[in-house]
Order: C-alpha cells, then structure tokens, then sequence
C-alpha cells in the first residue's frame, strides 16, 4: 500500500499543476520516479487497449482452459462453450455441408462400422460355434441343402466359404483419374494403371452424365464375368479393386477402411495433388493389403473341415460300399454252398455278372427249389440269375422220392433207399411185391430191390380162394383118366374162384396154378406116370375149357411121388387115384 | 513421379486421333470415344531431366449428333486444342472452345495445333483468325498427321507451360 500511495503521489503534480517554484522538484521526481512512471503507464495502455488485451489472452487461453478442465469437478466450461460450438457447427454446415462431411469422414465411416461389426459379430461368433460343433457333419449338411435348395452343390460350398482373389487395387485421384498407387496380385497380368484408372474415370464420368447421378454417387461396381470391379468413393480420391471370384461384403469395409485411412493420411496430399505421385508411395502397403483378402481363420475352419469330412465321408462310404459288397458276395458264397449240399442240384459254376449272381448247374426235378433258398437267405431273388439243366440224382433221397412218386404201394409201407437198393417196409400182398421188384428196376438210380423187410400179407378172399382151391381133390376111376360128371361139377365150382385169383381186383397177375396128376401105388411106375401126367392135362383142359387161360395152368404128373395119404386101405388108395391143385404166387415165396 | 492429366480437344474429324496415334501407349480402341465419348492414351514426356507422364484423355470431337462431355475436362492440367487448317469452321470453333473451357474449369494452359500443314497449299486460314490468336497471345504451331510435325514439339511445349 505504501508503494501504491508512493507510486499514485506522483501523478498528483502532473493532475494540479503548480505555476511556479516547483519546478525542479518536479524535475528531480521526474527523475527519481520516471522508470516507474513508465511501466504504469504502458500497464495502462495495454488494459485500456483492446487488441493488446486480446493478444494477452490469447497467449494463455489454451492453458487457461487446460488448467480448468484439469481442476476438474464441474462442466462449466463445457456448458459455456456448447452453446457457441453448436451454433459454430450449425453455421459450418449452414454455409458449406462439404467441409464438415469432409472433416468427418474419416471418422463417421468407421464408428458407424464398429457398431454393426459389434452386432455381427456376436451374431458370427454363435453361428461359428454352431459350425464348429458340427464340423464332421458339415459337408453333409451343405450336401443335403445343396439337395433341398436344388443349388448345385459347388454353388453352396461357395456361398458358404466364398472364395475370391483380389487381383489389383488402384488408388485414383478422383479429379484427375490419374492413378496415385497401383498394387497387383502375384502373377497377374494388367495394363498400364494410368489408362486403366483414366477409363475408370471416364466411364465413371460417363455413368454420371448419362444418367444425371449427384456429384458425388457413382459407379460402385462393374461385374465382367468372373472380374468385379469395386469402386469406393472418398472425397478427393477413390479406390478400385478388380476381383476374381465371389468377394465377401467385407471387403467393403476393408476398401473403405483403407481409403479412410489414407485420406486422414494424405488429406492436404489429397487436396492439393498436381500430378506429383511420389508422396503415395507410402500407401502401397495399405493397398497391398487388400490383395489377398480372406476369410478370418475361424471362418476359414469351416472350409477345412468341410474337406476333411469330405474326405473322411468318401472313405467311409467307400469302406462301407466294399464291405456292403463283400458282405453282398460273401452271403451268396453262402447259398451256393447251402445249394451244393441239396441232393439233386449240382452247381457247375457261380458268377457276378453286372451286378448279378449267376448260378449254373444241373437240377433233378425232384429237388428242392432254389429259388426258395434265395429267398430263405433273405437275398434279393431280382439279382439272382438261376440255369438250371435236368438231369436225374442218384442221390438216395432223390431216388427214394422218385421211387414213392412212381410206385403206388399199401398204406404203412414205406420205401428206402439206401445206396441204390430199394427196401419196402411194411405189410403188403405178394402181387404187389411182384409188382414191385418188376417196376422198381426200370427207375433211374435203383440198382436192386431187397424184399426182405417186406411182411407178405394177401387179402383175406385171395386166402379164401386159395384154401378152397386147394383142398380140392378130384378123384379118377382106376386106371382112368376120365372126369365124371360130379367131378366136372366140382371143378366148375373152383372155375370161379380161379377167374378171380388169376384177375382179381387187386393185380394178382402173376399167378399160377398148379395142377398135380397122382395115381395110386398099385401098377408099374412108368404107367403111374403117364396116368398122372394125362389126369393132370385132362383137368387142364377141362378147366381151359371153363374159361381159364392156359398160361396160368401147369399140370404135372407126380405119379405116386407125392401121395395125399398113405395107402393103407382101398378107400386111401381111391383117395391118391386123383389131381390135387397149388395155388403159387411166384417170386415171393 | 509427375503425372498429368491432359485432354484432346477439337471439332469433329480435325484429326486428333490420327496426330498422336504414333506418339502415344494405347490400349483402348478408337470405339471406346463414341461410346463412352473418350478414349485415355499415355505419353511419356522428358523435360529438364524431369520425367512426366501425360495422361492424355482424347476427347470425342464435337459434332451436331453428340455434345462433348465437359465432365472429362475436370482435373485436367492443360490442353491440346487441335484444328484442321484446310477447314476454317474448325478454327473458329477452337476460339469457341477455348472460351468455354475457360468458363467450364478456369483458365489452362493449351497450345493450339493447326493440323493437316501437309496440306498447306489448301488452308483457308482467316487473317481475322490469325490476328484473333496473336492478340490472345495463342501458342499456334503447325502440324501434320501424316509427317508427324510438331506433334512432340506440341507435348513438349505442353508439358513446359503446364510445369511452367
């Protein structure tokens, strides 16, 4: 305060002049406080001066406002400079949108970016776990869609793990269509960029004017057969990417991505291009990168498991048609063997001609059926090819059958067969055994028949027959071989009891009947035997005479061989003097 | 590298094509200019010891049936305007352009070509036209299709004011 007072006294001569005697005392304070006198006034002069006040603030207003924010706590400063940036902006845009959209590209196009990548790839990340998990299945699953959408099958891989290359990226500066940086793929063939990024700029040109798009809408894509043509637009510069293939969206985003960046890089470079490309060098790296573009590897994994289970699924179902087929062969093998054990088939070859089994061989018509077998196997009877040649098995079993087919028997006999000798078993007549060992010859494979377990049993009338015929006696005179009349009358009666024994219902054929002539002991033995011998003819012709085939009568003279009795009186002897009958049933006994 | 963006302008038929096809790197066929009304050529010019390669946008000539698209002129940092001498129409459409090129995108530096100097003897060259030129201070220079005159000088010439 004493300074103040000090320094303020001085100016009070200067306010109230004195008109004399003070003269050198103001000199002398004039040179005691001059210096200071000085500086006041040039403090002075800057707060009254507005331009100097402006200067000083300016010198410290960056700080002053960093000092604030760092002091921190309130939002003073920002609520007082809201209201001014906001106008600012909105006359910004009022007067020119372009600088503002300008300033913002860079910025806006990847923020809008991030947040629906964030949404995607949430999205991705549970859809990749989805194809993770089914990885083994997944080249069926795209086999089967292939199927339902009627795609063809590479469309869907495609769709799927979208192959592509990216063969050459130009960077062109868009007012002059003169290209700035130019990268190319690896062994790909190109024209010179500036005419090719002049076209470019021409057809884009061409584009606008013929359909009158805004200044800044153009061509965002030409499509030459397998070759797009990408085209991002920046503010003073575009990129064109010429791509082989089907392109993921994100290459989109990728272009984009690059060429934002390049623009926040290059921004005055950009503006301010006259003709000079070298600055652009820097970017062919950034262009570079968008050479080979891909998928990520997680989304790459698909495509690998797609090949692997491919893969796995072509042996598996290689393996499963080779054991599919040799199981298929191995069941024929099967039947084939089953087949060559029946009796009456003889396989003589087995074949697999396209696609079906073909059997060869011989078949008794007795046999079992084959095709039963096939069908019994549980096989496909449609690929089963059967030539079969007859012939006749002597096999037992088949000789034994054809044997029952052919040859009619009683009931409760049976007929075996045991290495070519027919044996019937049971009971039957012997005009059936006769029958019998007559027929069973003439069958193929019956090399003999063996009666021995055969029970001869006749039927009760041919038994019947048989005694009466038997006990028959007629009986001669002395000498004689003449019939008298009762004897006539007796063998009358035996007449049809003949007629039936020798064709009876039941096939008596073969029947004899033997006729015996006996004489008495009395005269010389020569005589007896002529006598007998004429008695026994003399009975034959009398029975020939009553219808009785003479095939079926043997007479024979025994003379006094075989006796009826003992000749112990005359009425013995008058008993022998006779012609007795046997019935014979021949081959059985 | 200097790269330059340069266009071809002038009437129907005064040649323009014909001038620098033996001059230039072409890939792209003489349809493309009808079709997409420009056809991009490349010349690579020494000056100085300073490489630059003009990329040269041959613009389809104006005729009654198609309008020159004035599109193909933005970012272009110079011009040759060519005319055919043995044709006066073409010479005063060349004033015409030039003005109009200068109302469309500024003022660029040019030279003007006067094609056809083979056949001198038929030119029908305008005294009026002559003294127009000089008092706009024009770079004339003759030139020839056939001969191949004054085409490298015209780039060259080009090339210097565009540098310049």
């Amino acid at each position: 305060m004493a300074d103040a007072s000090t320094s303020r006294s001085p100016r009070e001569p200067a306010d109230e002049p004195s008109a004399n005697g003070t003269g050198s005392l103001e000199e002398l304070r004039h040179l005691i406080l001059a210096p200071e006198q000085e500086a006041l006034d040039r403090l002075q002069h800057r707060v009254a001066n507005h331009k100097a006040r402006t200067e000083d603030v300016s010198t410290v207003v960056a700080e002053a406002i960093q000092l604030r924010r760092q002091q921190g706590g309130d939002d003073a400063l920002s609520d007082a400079l809201s209201p001014t940036i906001e106008t600012a902006l909105r006359e910004s845009v009022r007067k020119d949108p372009a600088t503002l959209a300008d300033a913002l590209f860079p910025v806006m196009g990847p923020a809008i970016r991030r947040s629906i990548l964030e949404t995607l790839r949430s999205f991705l990340d549970s859809f990749n776990q989805i194809m993770d998990q089914s990885l083994s299945w997944q080249g069926l699953q795209w086999r089967f869609e292939a199927l339902r959408t009627g795609r063809s099958f590479t469309e869907v891989v495609l769709l799927h793990s979208l192959v592509f290359r990216v063969e050459q990226v130009f960077l062109i500066h868009k007012k002059t269509g003169l290209p700035l940086e130019h990268a190319v793929a690896p062994s790909v063939a190109t024209q010179d960029p500036s005419l090719v990024s002049g076209m470019l700029s021409a057809i884009q040109n061409f584009v606008r004017d013929s359909f009158k798009s805004a200044e800044g809408q153009g061509l965002g894509r030409m499509n030459v057969g397998e070759l797009d043509v990408w085209i991002e637009d920046g503010p003073y510069a575009s990129v064109a990417a010429v791509i082989r293939g089907v392109a993921p969206r994100a290459l989109h985003d990728n272009l984009a991505e690059t060429l934002e960046n390049i623009h926040r890089r290059f921004s005055s470079e950009l503006e301010h291009f006259d003709g000079n490309t070298a600055p652009f060098s820097a970017v062919h790296g950034d262009l570079a990168r968008c050479l080979e573009f891909k998928y990520k590897q997680e989304s790459a994994r698909p495509g690998r498991g797609y090949a692997w289970a491919a893969g796995a699924l072509l042996l598996l179902l290689l393996g499963g048609w080779l054991g599919w087929r040799w199981w298929q062969f191995h069941r024929w093998n099967q039947l084939v063997a089953t087949l060559r054990d029946q009796p009456g088939l003889v396989i003589t070859s087995f074949s697999r001609e396209h696609g079906r089994f073909v059997i060869r061989g011989l078949r008794d018509p007795l046999a079992a059926d084959p095709a039963q077998f096939v069908q019994k196997a549980g096989l496909d009877p449609s690929r089963a090819e059967l030539h079969w040649g007859a012939y006749y098995a002597l096999d037992d079993v088949i000789v034994q059958q054809r044997a029952t087919a052919q040859l009619a028997r009683p009931s409760g006999v049976t007929l075996v067969v045991e290495d070519g000798v027919l044996s019937p078993r049971g009971n039957a007549t012997s005009a059936w055994a006769n029958d019998l060992l007559r027929r069973a010859t003439l069958i193929p494979g019956i090399r003999f028949v063996n009666l021995s377990g055969l029970q001869i049993a006749e039927s009760a009338a041919f038994e019947r027959s048989r005694k009466d015929i038997q006990n028959l006696v007629i009986t001669f005179p002395i000498a004689s071989a003449a019939l008298s009349s009762a004897q006539m009358a007796a063998l009358r009666g035996i007449a049809t009891h003949l007629k039936f024994l020798f064709d009876p219902p039941d096939g008596h054929q073969e029947t004899l009947l033997l006729v015996i002539g006996h004489c008495d002991s009395s005269g010389p033995e020569a005589t007896n035997q002529s006598l007998s011998q004429r008695r026994a003819d003399r009975v034959t012709l009398q029975l020939i005479q009553f219808g009785i085939p003479d095939r079926r009568l043997q007479p024979r003279g025994v003379a006094t061989a075989e006796p009826l009795r003992p000749e112990d009186t005359e009425g013995d002897r008058q008993y022998n003097r006779s012609v007795t009958f046997r019935v014979i049933s021949p081959g059985v006994h | 590298m200097i790269q330059k963006k340069i266009c071809m302008l002038g009437s129907f038929a005064v040649g323009k094509t014909s001038l620098v096809r033996l001059f230039v790197e072409s890939i792209y066929s003489e349809t493309y200019q009808t079709t997409v009304g420009v056809k991009v050529d490349k010349k690579a010019v020494a000056l100085d010891n300073t490489e630059v390669t003009l990329v040269l946008w041959d613009l389809y000539g104006e005729d009654d049936f198609q309008k020159m698209r004035w599109s193909n002129l933005r970012g272009a940092s110079g011009y040759l305007l060519v005319g055919d001498g043995t044709r006066s129409a073409t010479l005063s459409k060349a004033l015409d352009l030039e003005e109009r090129v200068r109302k469309e995108v500024g003022a660029l530096p040019f030279v003007f070509v006067i094609n056809k100097c083979d056949l001198a003897q038929e030119w029908e060259i305008p005294a009026s036209f002559e003294a127009e030129t000089a008092a706009r201070k024009w770079t004339v220079l003759n030139s020839s299709a056939k001969t191949g005159k004054n085409v490298e000088e015209a780039f060259l010439q080009l090339t210097r004011k565009m540098l310049g």
